[in-house]
């Protein structure tokens, strides 16, 4: 039996063979066949061809039905394999100047999608990524190498990848999706995020396992403790089905607690909201006073092209009517750094997470970002909703935003189109010069929400990417609830509501520090939820208060976490198990 | 060789779903038809039957093009992609 070590990220334990996913990669190099052979040359390219349509015409099939707006991407993608241009491109390079098929193939795309590049409507530019997509298919089935994506899989696998992209989990197949296991990412990727929302087990930042797990290998993942177990033993497995067993035992008496009013033992209520990703309907709406975060980026991400006003509306609409009442806090578009649209081609940028992103990239692009301030305001007459802005660093980024804003409502005011006049336009705090002048911040904006993990990641000065800085990472840290203090006492004394909406605000240890420091409102995933509730339950506020006064004092975070372990411990009756990161 | 020019009416231009549709139509026939546009000096005929040849010209709506077709159906092909564009492709 072999253990890998890496992050869990999201709770749970999964037992399920291995499916390794490898996004394919290109490798072409310029070369040419004996003269004689062009017939059957030719014939490996049309072959390949007539291969890929069947592969594409399968996902439209099995997409249609759920998400027609998925199939569409894939529907485009079948007509530029047919395109009638690329094939004589491809057909003239074969007979007259002999080059390999996948020469060919590569040269020819490469031109094309270069020629689309260079159009200047954005959305036809981005037309040039579907191109690429589409060659690399041709050229992974003139490879002999078989299809892999993860929107249709026989059997419950866990998945073993270098690292998911947001469009692979598009498409995730979650019926048979046990659990997620990746080379790269922290706490805080993407992977971990959508493990999270969709109750995934995943162990992430396990170095070179698509090397070390094979293809169909019977996988253990305990993202408990953040193991791999490889080739286990009878007993081993034995072992695993009973802590899986013991797993969803403790999950369900801590789901007593997801109804429950959220109270401290001493009486004191506080407020659980719910971070979202989707547009679609969540049991998690159920059990929450409000959402804290609503990212707005899926809408972006599950488009072929930069979506419309309307379409946004629409979206803004939905997920309001799906809210059950509970107010939304909008995020504004929060891309760069990890996240990129395929159809919007971005600089590359030697320090992405330093680099024109999130609020600043909207700065930069002020007609798409007033498209989403028009559609957010449109909705806003439909139900409680708020907007935040990603990425604040200075009293000019909140004016600018602001600014924004006022000529958005200007502008729907003289077309008489109706919006909600009192909505509140807040902040997320997740950049620590903004955390320094939270006093001026509470001034200029109604509400405002902390990031913890951005605001790790800047005030640790750590990229949260890097699987080598893990252990850098560190969202618990004495420097942390200092700054978090910090914030809470400025927007408290302003009378601004303040809330978390990163991970720290779902990780029970860290909450009961969270709430000793001032803070009321929790925002997180559903799967936290009642992990949350009941943790808080056991303190009463002048514990919690004196818990934080010396967490704030300790050295390390290894020290917070013990002590803050332990003070759980001596409260719990029958003590679960309480798993952070 | 046939040709007619129009003037783009619907709002999208040649892109996106009017796009495929006008592609489509053009691959119905068997002539060689092309479309090239009149407001700029020296633009290139391209594939109508080439979706991406088709993007890559840009044409959005109020651009005049001219489209030309060579062949058995020629006449038929230019007169029924024409009545296309000016049908808007349904929108509005």
């Amino acid at each position: 039996m072999r253990i890998l070590k890496g992050n869990p990220v999201s709770r749970g334990i999964a037992l399920a063979k291995g499916y390794i996913y490898r996004a394919f990669k290109a490798d072409v190099h310029e070369s040419y066949f004996e003269p004689g052979q062009e017939a059957v040359k030719y014939k490996q390219f049309t072959d390949a061809v007539a291969a890929a349509e069947a592969e594409l015409n399968a996902i439209v099939t099995s997409l249609s039905a759920e998400s027609p707006e998925k199939a569409k991407i894939f529907t485009a993608h079948i007509e530029i394999l047919n395109d009638e241009e690329v094939a004589e491109g491809v057909k003239d390079m074969i007979f007259s100047s002999r080059a390999m098929p996948d020469y060919a193939v590569d040269m020819v795309f490469s031109e094309f999608a270069l020629l689309l590049e260079k159009a200047k409507d954005p959305l036809i530019a981005a037309r040039s990524a579907d191109l690429r997509d589409v060659r690399n298919r041709v050229l992974r089935i003139l490879k002999g190498e078989k299809e892999q994506n993860l929107a249709n899989l026989r059997e419950k696998v866990v998945v073993v990848a270098h690292d998911l992209l947001p469009s692979d989990t598009a498409t995730l197949d979650r019926a048979h999706v046990m659990g997620i296991i990746t080379e790269v990412g922290g706490a805080t990727s993407h992977t971990a995020i959508l493990a999270q929302s969709y109750k995934i087990p995943a162990v992430l930042g396990v170095p070179e396992a698509t090397e070390i797990v094979h293809n169909g290998d019977m996988v253990i993942l305990d993202a408990l403790k953040g193991q791999v177990l490889l080739e286990p033993d009878r007993a081993t497995i034995a072992e695993y089905e009973a802590k899986l067993e013991e797993f969803l035992k403790s999950e369900k008496q801590s789901a007593e607690f997801l109804n429950r009013i959220p109270l401290v033992a001493s009486g004191e209520r506080f407020s659980v909201g719910l971070n979202i990703g989707t547009t679609e309907p969540d049991e998690g709406f159920k059990y929450v006073d409000f959402v804290g975060l609503f990212r707005t980026e899926i809408v972006y991400m599950e488009s072929e092209h930069m979506p419309t006003e309307d379409e946004q509306f629409a979206a803004y609409r939905k997920v309001l009517a799906n809210a059950m009442g509970n107010p939304v806090t909008l995020r504004t578009l929060d891309i760069g750094g990890d996240k990129t649209l395929r159809y919007l081609a971005l600089p590359k940028e030697d320090n992405p997470f330093l680099g024109n992103r999130a609020l600043r990239l909207c700065l930069d692009m002020p007609e798409m970002f007033k498209t989403q301030l028009r559609a957010a305001l449109r909705a806003s007459a439909f139900g409680p909703m708020q907007i935040m802005f990603p990425m604040v660093g200075t009293m000019d980024d909140i004016r600018a935003g602001n600014a924004a804003v006022e000529e958005a409502k200007a502008e729907l005011r003289a077309e008489g189109i109706p919006f909600d006049e009192k909505i509140n336009i807040g902040i997320m705090i997740e950049i620590p010069s903004i955390a320094m002048i939270a006093d001026m911040a509470a001034k200029e904006t109604d509400f405002a929400s902390v990031g913890t993990n951005d605001l790790t990641q800047y005030l640790h000065a750590v990229d949260r990417m890097n699987p080598k800085l893990t252990n850098y990472y560190q969202s618990s840290s004495p420097a942390m609830f200092r700054i978090l203090g910090r914030i809470f006492k400025e927007y408290n004394e302003a009378g601004k509501p303040i809330s978390v909406c990163g991970e720290l605000a779902g990780d029970p240890l860290a909450a009961i520090v969270l709430f000793g420091l001032g803070l009321r409102k929790f925002s997180m995933n559903a799967s936290n939820i009642a992990h949350v509730k009941r943790t808080l339950s056991l303190f009463t506020l002048a514990e919690t208060e004196q818990i934080a006064k010396k967490v704030i004092n300790m050295e390390t975070q290894a020290d917070v976490e013990a002590y803050l372990k332990t003070e759980v411990a001596k409260r719990e009756q029958k003590p679960i198990a309480i798993t952070t990161k | 060789m046939y040709s007619k020019q129009t003037i783009l009416k619907n709002l999208t231009g040649l892109h996106a779903r009017p796009a495929s549709e006008f592609v489509a139509c053009a691959k119905s026939f068997e002539s060689k038809v092309t479309v090239r546009r009149l407001d700029v000096d020296g633009a290139p005929e391209a594939n109508a039957k080439s979706i991406i040849k088709i993007l890559a010209q840009g044409l959005s709506v109020n651009t005049p093009i001219e489209i030309s077709a060579d062949g058995p159906d020629e006449h038929a092909a230019v007169e029924k992609l024409v009545e296309l564009i000016d049908s808007k492709f349904g929108e509005d």
